[in-house]
């Protein structure tokens, strides 16, 4: 049992308060992202669990085990930190075996297991080279292989793909959640990139200023956000918000933003029968917005809009809008070009709307 | 450069190199442009360390008559007596001693002193202050002030002495104390410069080391074992070179307070140097010691180099 929980904990760095009440339970054999932007916490959150710092409220538990007063050389678990931290004076060999000499393994044991990560991660050849004379790559599979050879019970590891180039950065990311299918051990991978955090994750963890925002396996957190700074963080281009109000139109409610005005569903309508003020936040995804390309004025009414910028990435295009004093992004398919200052109507989704309270900038969620 | 100015060039080889002269004397305007630079250095070092060591190995050819004044050219004969010489023999001895007494003890406590005030406390920076005060002590005040405190009758080591039941000591006229007494001096006055040197050393040491250290389960001891000892190893060398080469070289402290004595028991080289040269003046015999401590001190700091440097990790 290596389950890692997060009771009501509470890290402050004089008046920074790092983290806020976290309470938050990574399940045994699980891979679960902590996702959020830089300064967020997330590293604290971590190094409470490797012991490196102490909580000032709350627990840390790892598997039934109170662990707040445990050093950190007694967790048994394994941190991959972001610059790696590995000891330049050792060979890559000495440095995955430190673990294991420290722990007074015998030298067959140790030589056999760090022959087998070795093997793993494709270091075999480096063994006796200094981390100075590797590749930023290698380097990280050294870090990462010196965490797994100690077997330990959690695997943490902060941001270890931010110093790869991109196309490395993605092979990586594949290997370790085969790597992570392989040792079947509890893994917490912090990271304040949201691409890599869908694609790894099983859940993820959404942090912000401390405090927990969501967690949810990717297709969760992605269609049903919990709160504005959760909708705004995933996704990229990120979606789009219009302050409205809310009116009715002949027993029709409509959602008036100063870009244009959205007709909603019944079932929309009962969902925000919460809201006391009559004002409504609405987001919509950029790929949800469509040209109308066929539009004719009328009540089912959309987005009038005149074109900004367009952004080409070959396959689809990024189009900005500008409808009265918003901005809307719109991710299109490059079938048809769009000419800076055209006017165009655009059509939304209903289906697709998110609803967020202004005042608490919570989900407004339909039964 | 137009055509015809090219034109020009080839069939006048010598209008070409007329044309190249000014970047010739360019090229002799920077070396004497560099040289306008490295001469201050070059006087002083010439006239300070050049020209004496030179002046020394000549003056080691020649014998001293009484009224110190240049003798007889004896070649290496002087060289000879004088380096086989009992006297020479227990100034060399008693010289590493001193070394011994002092550079080892300094690296230590330097380094003690340098993990103490390498944590992170309030207040710490106080103490790193005053560990590396003694920087800024001048020799004559560092050993004024142990001679009070080594004073036989009104001192504070004795003081603690008696206190303790023991009989007093003299330490500075003891035979057997006095150049552990000057030793101490010693350390405590070179105290300052290690203690900065290793501090800079570890600070330098990235932080995540000792963390990933722990996490891979290092005891403290480990973590100093295995991590600040290999990843100071360059800065401790330094300062065994550096310590090794002001210990052959301290004068003012033993002058001060034993002035080599009791029995030469405190005579260094420096100090027999010094005796030889300006209280008997016989420039000869001190010129052909001089000569040896340089290149005693050449020979320690190259096998250092050659033997402690293997043992010595660089970034
Ligand atoms: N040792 C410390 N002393 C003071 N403040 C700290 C310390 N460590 C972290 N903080 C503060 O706590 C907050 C959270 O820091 P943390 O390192 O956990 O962020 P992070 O989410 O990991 O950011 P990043 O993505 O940039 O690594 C920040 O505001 C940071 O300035
Ligand atoms: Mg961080």
């Amino acid at each position: 049992m290596s389950r890692v929980v997060f009771d009501h904990v509470t890290k402050s760095f004089g008046d920074v308060v790092a983290v806020a009440d976290l309470s938050l339970e990574v399940h045994d054999k699980e891979f679960l992202v902590l996702l959020g932007p830089s300064g967020c916490g997330k590293s604290t959150a971590l190094r409470l669990v490797a012991g490196l710092e102490d909580p000032a409220e709350g627990n840390i538990i790892i598997g039934d085990r109170i662990v707040n007063n445990v050093e950190a050389k007694n967790r048994n678990v394994a941190m991959v930190f972001q610059n790696y931290a590995l000891f330049p004076h050792m060979s890559v060999y000495d440095n995955m075996a430190f673990g294991l000499r420290m722990r007074r393994i015998p030298r067959r044991e140790r030589d056999q297991k760090v022959l087998d990560a070795a093997r793993m991660l494709g270091l075999q050849d480096l063994l006796r080279r200094r981390p100075g004379e590797l590749s930023g790559g290698q380097r990280q599979r050294v870090a990462l292989g010196r965490a797994i050879v100690r077997n330990p019970s959690v695997f943490l590891m902060d941001e270890p793909l931010s110093n790869l180039d991109a196309k490395l950065r993605v092979q990586t990311r594949r290997e370790l959640v085969k790597l992570h299918r392989q040792l079947e051990t509890t893994v917490i991978f912090v990271t304040h990139d949201q691409v890599e955090a869908m694609t790894m994750g099983a859940r993820i963890a959404i942090i912000h200023e401390g405090a927990l925002q969501q967690v949810g396996d990717p297709q969760e957190v992605y269609q049903h956000p919990a709160n504005l700074f959760v909708a705004s963080f995933i996704g990229s281009p990120a979606m789009n918000f219009f302050h409205s109000e809310l009116r009715l139109h002949d027993d029709q409610l409509m959602a008036h933003s100063s870009g244009g005005r959205f007709p909603l569903s019944e079932e929309q309508a009962r969902a925000l029968a919460v809201l006391k003020e009559g004002k409504v936040i609405v987001g919509v995804r950029p790929e949800h917005i469509l040209p109308d390309w066929e539009a004719e004025e009328g009540p089912e009414a959309g987005l009038d809009v005149v074109v900004d910028t367009v952004e080409s990435m070959g396959h689809e295009q990024h189009v900005t809008f500008s409808a009265g004093d918003t901005t809307v992004v719109a991710r299109l398919d490059a079938a048809r070009s769009l000419q800076e200052g055209e006017r165009l109507r655009l059509r939304i989704d209903r289906a697709h709307m998110h609803f967020f309270d202004p005042d608490s900038g919570q989900r407004i969620e339909r039964e | 450069m137009d055509a015809t100015d090219a034109a020009a060039n080839q069939r006048l080889p010598l209008i070409a190199v007329a044309r190249r002269l000014p970047q010739r004397l360019r090229g002799i305007n920077r070396l004497g442009f560099a040289l306008i630079f490295l001469i201050p250095s070059l006087v002083i070092f010439g006239a300070f360390v050049f020209y004496p060591l030179l002046k020394a190995v000549y003056l080691g050819f020649y014998e001293t008559d009484p009224f110190g004044n240049q003798g007889d050219f004896v070649a290496l004969d002087q060289y000879r007596t004088v380096l086989t010489s009992e006297s020479f023999r227990h100034s060399l001895w008693i010289t590493f001693l001193f070394a011994l007494y002092t550079v080892p003890p300094g690296i230590l406590l330097g380094l003690a002193l340098a993990l103490l005030a390498n944590q992170k406390l309030p207040g710490i920076s106080i103490f790193r202050i005053m560990f590396s005060s003694t920087v800024a002590t001048s020799v004559a005040v560092a050993s004024l002030m142990w001679l009070t405190l080594l004073n036989p009758s009104v001192g504070l080591l004795n003081y603690f002495l008696v206190e303790a039941g023991q009989p007093r000591i003299d330490w500075l006229n003891d035979l057997d104390w006095a150049l552990p007494a000057v030793s101490a001096t010693t350390v405590w006055l070179n105290l300052g410069l290690a203690f900065i040197v290793i501090l800079a050393g570890l600070q330098a040491i990235p932080e995540e080391l000792y963390e990933s250290a722990r996490v891979e389960g290092a005891s403290d001891l480990s973590v100093f074992w295995h991590v600040t000892l290999p990843l100071l190893s360059p800065t401790l060398f330094f300062v065994s070179v550096v310590g090794t080469i002001l210990a052959f070289q301290s004068f003012g402290q033993i002058h001060i307070l034993t002035r080599g004595g009791p029995l030469d028991a405190t005579t260094v080289i420096v100090y027999s140097i010094w005796q030889d040269a300006f209280q008997r003046f016989d420039y000869g015999v001190a010129s052909v010691q001089a000569v040896a401590l340089f290149l005693l001190v050449l020979g320690l700091t190259v096998i250092q180099i050659r033997f402690l440097e293997r043992r010595v990790f660089y970034q």
